[in-house]
């Protein structure tokens, strides 16, 4: 971890336009984020000033056609905050890396909206929910997936489509804290289910800690092992 | 296989199921109480009675096989070489145990009889398989004559009056099984051809059925507005008409996209629909989650008409979504327009709705499958 206030980011993606576009966003961020281009070295994210990184940006095809799953899920297992960063839409790839432990999934669409906040709200360890993502979750119709409540589902569903917490917010008539509580507890009921990893099992806690969720809400939607 | 091929095989089947029912009947008489009664009243002038007996055996076989055939309504097939092959057996074996001299005389039973059975056997093929046969018939009787007796001329005038009606009557039944041959396939083919006939033509009264239904649903909204734009009343620099020819524009599209067959029409269609906003510089994204039972095409218009109208508005950027599941289908458009007008659903099940935020607008049209 850094040890002064300014949160640093290293990049993994193949693609200089990508990252160049990225390094400015950082720069132009208020306050800046500090960014480590690693280029497409898996390396540089371990060693060097990559390894001390807040956040973990991840490409997460640098082969095209070859989603690193196994790259990402060392990351996660060793505490890494990790913001995958993706070409893909697909619903199936998005809830895979959730299910590994990444914290955000973003389509590279979604950067220019996204990304700034993806990497503010990961460096703390909570996760961030995008609208592609939300989509991704409410679409969700795998057996063991945990159980969402309406309201829960409206709101994914709601934030998917509009793409904006105030509309949202109109839409359902609550507050835009409320869509974000709500986005929030799915979040936690998804790290509580599948996979086990560190960030997840942070995340569950910390909910847990701040009252977003009871121990009861949790085991209700938790799943049949 | 096509129902024109069974109404023409059924015309041929039943032509020459009659015919083969008449020659059989007739052979029946003339070798079961023709043959038989020759056979048994010159009994005594035979050599070898029991060789005679045996030839007409298996004449009587083969016909037994014709009655069991037809009664299934099955033809020779495989066996009818066989079944030729004894008939002539059975005509060369009482031929050359006749007593000598007695070609085609009242003792020779068989000339006069094997030549139906052979027909009987032969009916259905060409006709000069049948005159093959006759031929191989009479040469039997003929080659038995010059070869074992002494050829007077009483003796081949015996034959060729005797031929006229053995080889003469059949060869008269095989020439009408052979116009009956070709008039039953005629009967088929004409048949066939009506049925093409009419399946051409629904074809093509459907095919016009759904032009006029299409140039019905252009009626209201294009055409006004290109006669509009063609007699000068609407002009294309107001932006009301340019609107107009966007949402017409995309109408078109979807219209034409309807009939693709593709595994999610509706995705389809609105994809067609988002190109029309994209050609005009409006930056789309498009993005859909989940699968959804497959709308008719009036609920697909319904819920794409809401997403064009806003697409036809939007002025840089729009973001078409369609989200759905089982019980619930959700297309919505989220673009920076100044105000939409939705149009009213068609179809009950689907509802529309609009929500303006200061240069946003989201519209939503949602469609529940089960109502």
């Amino acid at each position: 971890m850094a040890a002064d206030d300014v949160i640093t980011a290293v990049i993994v993606d193949d693609h200089a336009a990508i990252t160049a576009g990225v390094r400015y966003w950082c720069e132009q961020a208020v306050p800046p984020i500090r960014l480590v281009d690693a280029g497409a070295r898996l390396a540089d994210v371990w060693t060097g000033p990559g390894a001390d990184a807040d956040v973990v940006i991840f490409d997460l095809e640098l082969v095209p056609g070859r989603p690193d799953f196994a790259e990402l899920r060392r990351l996660v297992d060793n505490g890494r905050r990790v913001v995958v960063y993706s070409q893909h839409a697909d619903t199936a790839t998005a809830l895979k890396c959730v299910d590994l432990g990444a914290l955000a999934y973003l389509t590279k669409r979604e950067g220019l909206d996204h990304l700034i906040p993806a990497i503010r709200a990961t460096a703390q360890g909570i996760p961030y929910t995008a609208p592609s993502l939300s989509g991704a979750l409410v679409a969700d119709d795998a057996p063991d997936r945990p159980r969402l409540s309406p309201r829960e589902s409206e709101v994914l569903r709601a934030w998917f489509t509009s793409s904006s917490k105030d509309l949202v917010a109109a839409k359902l008539n609550i507050t835009v804290k409320t869509v974000d509580t709500h986005i929030a507890r799915v979040r936690v009921k998804y790290a509580n289910a599948g996979r086990a990893a560190r960030t997840k099992s942070e995340l569950v806690s910390r909910a847990l800690d701040d009252g977003l969720i009871t121990l009861a809400e949790l085991n209700q939607t938790e799943t049949p092992l | 296989m096509p129902v024109s091929d069974t109404v023409g095989g059924q015309t041929r089947a039943q032509l020459l199921f009659g015919l083969r029912v008449a020659t059989l009947l007739v052979t029946a008489v003339v070798v079961g109480v023709l043959g038989l009664v020759n056979l048994l009243r010159r009994w005594e002038s035979h050599d070898l009675p029991f060789a005679q007996l045996t030839a007409f055996g298996a004449l009587i076989a083969v016909l037994a096989g014709e009655a069991v055939l037809l009664a299934r309504r099955r033809p020779w097939g495989r066996l009818r070489p066989f079944a030729v092959a004894v008939v002539l057996a059975a005509s060369a074996l009482a031929a050359v145990t006749l007593p000598l001299e007695r070609t085609a005389s009242a003792v020779d039973w068989a000339f006069g009889a094997a030549n139906w059975v052979g027909l009987v056997v032969l009916l259905d093929r060409p006709l000069r398989t049948v005159v093959l046969f006759l031929s191989a018939h009479e040469l039997i009787a003929l080659s038995n004559m010059l070869l074992f007796s002494d050829v007077h001329k009483g003796d081949l005038a015996r034959l060729a009056t005797g031929s006229v009606t053995v080889i003469g009557f059949p060869l008269c039944l095989a020439v009408v099984a052979s116009v009956l041959h070709r008039l039953a396939t005629a009967a088929a083919t004409a048949g066939d051809e009506i049925e093409r006939v009419r399946t051409a033509e629904a074809v093509a009264a459907e095919s016009h059925r759904r032009r006029r239904q299409r140039f019905a649903e252009l009626s209201a909204g294009a055409i006004p507005l290109l006669t509009g734009l063609a007699d000068g009343s609407l002009s294309p620099e107001d932006a009301a008409v340019r609107r107009r020819s966007a949402i017409e524009a995309a109408r078109m599209r979807r219209l034409c996209a309807e009939t693709d067959v593709v595994t999610n029409p509706l995705l389809h269609e609105l994809r067609h629909c988002a190109d029309v906003a994209d050609r005009k510089g409006v930056v789309v994204e498009l993005e859909a989650r989940g699968q959804w039972p497959t709308p008719p095409v009036a609920v697909r218009r319904d819920l794409t008409d809401a997403a064009l109208t806003a697409l036809a508005t939007a002025g840089s950027w729009a973001r078409v979504t369609v989200i759905g599941d089982q019980g619930l289908v959700s297309v919505n458009v989220v673009a920076d327009c100044d105000d939409v007008v939705p149009p009213s659903p068609a179809t009950s099940g689907v509802r529309v709705e609009v929500l303006g935020n200061g240069g946003t607008v989201w519209v939503e049209a949602t469609w529940q499958p089960t109502t």
